[in-house]
């Protein structure tokens, strides 16, 4: 794996395996679509190396319209299953209700892509404040800034989370600004402690 | 980036957590009842 960060885009490349395709498919459907989104958490980690499986990506995209809802629902079906539910009402309650659909390829679970509508705070910030992976020039996904994705992993602290952080640190250790990740620690009320083991 | 525009509230960012995991928990029994109905019409 190789990968180089220039301005908010990072190129990367590597090999990808088949949970990379899956979010590749998914996000050209979006693309499509014109949705703009942010992928967070665990599978940016696993893009860059982390050694860890995972049964779903999450995914952010903005509060849609119902009928902007309609195209995009009958769009996801067509390709997807729903796993939460096949009414498209129930669907669409669910989204703005703060709750994630979840899509898999048909008959099959895992992996799956967990949509859902920015509803905090900081959902929104990640959403406005976006980082570009290009994928062996081929493709392209989004994710939130790093420094903020790490500090919220601070924050969930379970063991999983803190692996990812580290991971995430370490692999863009010379990328990343300590002051921010410092801050939205700060923000998120991180214990100092959980600070300086994982990130220092 | 303009991280003062980021003005974090504990409380929702708390609620949103919480929901997560308990759906985290639903889509865990779901997917394990999935599989079982899966393992049974074998």
């Amino acid at each position: 794996m190789q990968f180089k960060v220039k301005g908010k885009i990072i190129y990367l490349d590597k090999k990808i395996d088949s949970l990379d395709f899956f979010v590749k498919e998914f996000v050209s459907v979006l693309d499509k679509l014109n949705i703009d989104y942010v992928i967070i958490s665990g599978y940016i980690a696993i893009l860059f190396g982390r050694s860890r499986n995972t049964e779903d990506v999450d995914f952010f995209i903005n509060r849609l319209s119902l009928e902007k809802f309609t195209l995009v629902w009958r769009t996801l079906i067509q390709k997807y299953e729903c796993l939460n539910t096949k009414d498209f009402n129930d669907a669409y309650d669910y989204l703005v209700n703060g709750s994630g659909l979840r899509f898999s390829r048909e008959g099959e679970y895992i992996p799956n892509i967990e949509l859902k509508f920015v509803k905090t705070s900081l959902d929104i910030f990640c959403l406005n404040n976006k980082l570009i992976i290009e994928v062996n020039q081929e493709y392209r996904i989004n994710t939130s800034v790093l420094e903020l994705q790490i500090a919220f992993k601070l924050y969930l602290g379970s063991d999983k989370d803190l692996e990812d952080a580290r991971h995430l640190w370490i692999f863009f250790r010379k990328y990343l600004n300590m002051e921010e990740i410092i801050h939205f620690c700060n923000e998120l009320k991180v214990k100092v402690e959980v600070i300086d083991r994982i990130v220092r | 980036m303009n991280k003062k525009n980021l003005k974090i509230d504990l409380d929702e960012i708390r609620e949103s957590v919480e929901r997560n995991r308990k759906e985290r928990l639903e889509f865990v029994e779901k997917y394990a009842e999935w599989l079982r109905k899966k393992a049974d019409k074998k």
